[in-house]
């Protein structure tokens, strides 16, 4: 592992924490004594993940038949390790507060991971064989690394995209980090993931959604992120031209078992039509 | 990888224009800076980012000598302060960028009779300032209208930077509207621009950037 990288993430570790409520849930998700009853009542102890969840389980989201207005019942009917994802996707945006920068607008910035995870959520319905809500929180979280190098390397990052709109919008963002810092932002994501010692699944689509032939343990998880990153700015700047936006490596088509031509005006018209609410239920706005 | 051809020779005036080869447009490309402008004869293109800025893209459709504007016009103090020389500086601001062009395509064998324009930008990017963007527009529509010329094609106004690549001996457009990302860079960009340009209307004259 790059040093440079390391010592990067070690600088901002005072600067973000991740929400007490994740911490404990995922403590008891992976403790094989823990149950369901113990992970309502961490849940429930917090009022404003209780809140959230309630409000998430009652979205078009999920589309239950029927109104879910208990923590137990959410967690029976969501599931304990979806109740994790949640714990992570609902609290991550304020838990970067202590990371401002003056490049990217907070709001901007969770819009596309936002996009992205909406994206990769239906992807990963229509794709089947993985947990839509683990890859949800997994897209949400795809751009983290960016958010340290802004705030840590204000002056090579904006070198980076002053670079990038130099070659006409045709180097990608990663490349032009690699060119100018020696490292890009999905590595920062990744050391930053395994620090915090999320779940190896997070910390790989973290660190591969560029490089998805680098992803060894979760090719599948990997893939659908790295399309729907695609496909969100797609979502973002109104386009279905896939020349529009980051190339889409062939592989990840194959992976995922998908046909892009039949999956992405629908995935993308979809994503558009939930950013509102979606950010409402995870950005809190 | 084949090596670039040579770089085309750029017009008198605009040697200062930073060009480069472009891999996926297989061709140089003229990266124009806020304030400036670029005419050509070559088969090469020009290349901008736009926020609230207008750039005019500007071609005689017969012998493809051609280019592309960027600018906006100054700032005015707030609507209660507004006094009629600095509305008229303004005006005079944006026919000079205009003209300018203009000027230049015919001086390298355009004809007016042959002009075709197509314009882009003046996007709200920052939410709740005034809509500077819509004044852009406004003031080149107006322009274009008052010199009877016909306006072929445009992408103006809503809230996204935009990338626009221009082949003036095809005119060929593309306009690729950017990701929130580069917002802040295109608004940094154009406010240092903004800043030049407010500074110097005491003297009376206009001077192009």
């Amino acid at each position: 592992m790059n040093k440079a990288i390391t010592e990067l993430v070690q600088g901002v570790d005072n600067l973000i924490t991740l929400p007490d409520v994740f911490v404990r849930i995922n403590r008891l998700v992976e403790d094989a004594n823990s149950n369901m009853a113990d992970i309502a009542k961490v849940a429930g102890q917090d009022p404003s993940f209780s809140m959230r969840l309630l409000r998430v389980a009652n979205s078009t989201f999920y589309g239950f038949p029927s109104t879910i207005d208990t923590i137990p019942k959410a967690v029976s009917i969501i599931g304990t390790s979806q109740i994790r994802s949640l714990a992570l996707a609902t609290s991550v945006a304020s838990s970067f507060e202590g990371l401002p920068n003056s490049l990217v607008s907070m709001g901007n910035f969770w819009r596309h991971s936002l996009y992205c995870a909406i994206a990769a959520r239906i992807l990963c319905k229509q794709a089947h064989k993985c947990d839509p809500d683990a890859v949800f929180t997994a897209a949400l979280l795809h751009d983290i690394g960016e958010l340290v190098i802004f705030n840590r390397m204000p002056q090579q990052a904006k070198e980076v995209l002053y670079l990038v709109l130099d070659s006409a919008d045709e180097l990608p963002v990663y490349l032009a980090e690699r060119q100018i810092m020696g490292f890009d932002h999905a590595q920062v994501g990744g050391e930053l993931a395994r620090q915090w010692q999320l779940p190896p699944m997070l910390v790989e689509c973290i660190e591969c959604h560029h490089d998805i032939r680098s992803a060894q343990h979760f090719p599948r998880e990997t893939a659908l992120v790295h399309i729907a990153n695609s496909l969100a700015l797609m979502a973002e700047t109104q386009t279905l031209d896939q020349k529009d936006v980051s190339p889409i490596d062939q592989l990840a088509w194959q992976i995922v078992g998908l046909d892009a031509g039949q999956v992405i005006p629908a995935v993308v018209g979809e994503a558009q039509e939930m950013i509102a609410e979606a950010e409402k239920l995870f950005i809190g706005k | 990888m084949p090596t670039p051809p040579n770089k085309p020779l750029p017009l008198p005036g605009f040697e200062h224009i930073k060009r480069a080869w472009n891999e996926v447009y297989a061709a140089y490309a003229a990266r124009l800076n806020p304030g400036e402008y670029y005419v050509t004869r070559n088969d090469e293109c020009i290349y901008t980012t736009l926020g609230s800025c207008i750039s005019a893209c500007i071609r005689d459709r017969v012998s493809g000598v051609g280019g592309m504007n960027h600018f906006m016009l100054p700032a005015v103090p707030g609507d209660a302060g507004l006094k009629s020389e600095d509305v008229s500086y303004a005006t005079r601001y944006g026919n000079f960028a205009m003209e300018h062009m203009i000027n230049e395509i015919l001086k390298n064998g355009g004809y007016r009779k042959n002009l075709e324009v197509k314009l882009f930008g003046g996007g709200r990017i920052i939410a709740g300032m005034t809509d500077v963007g819509k004044r852009n527009i406004e003031f080149v529509r107006k322009y274009i209208a008052i010199e009877g010329l016909q306006v072929t094609s445009e992408d103006v106004g809503d809230t996204v930077p935009r990338m626009v690549v221009y082949f003036p001996s095809t005119g060929k457009v593309r306009v690729k509207r950017l990701r929130s990302l580069h917002n802040n860079i295109v608004v940094d960009m154009e406010s240092s621009y903004q800043r030049q340009i407010v500074e110097k209307p005491e003297s009376g004259e206009v001077e192009l950037f």
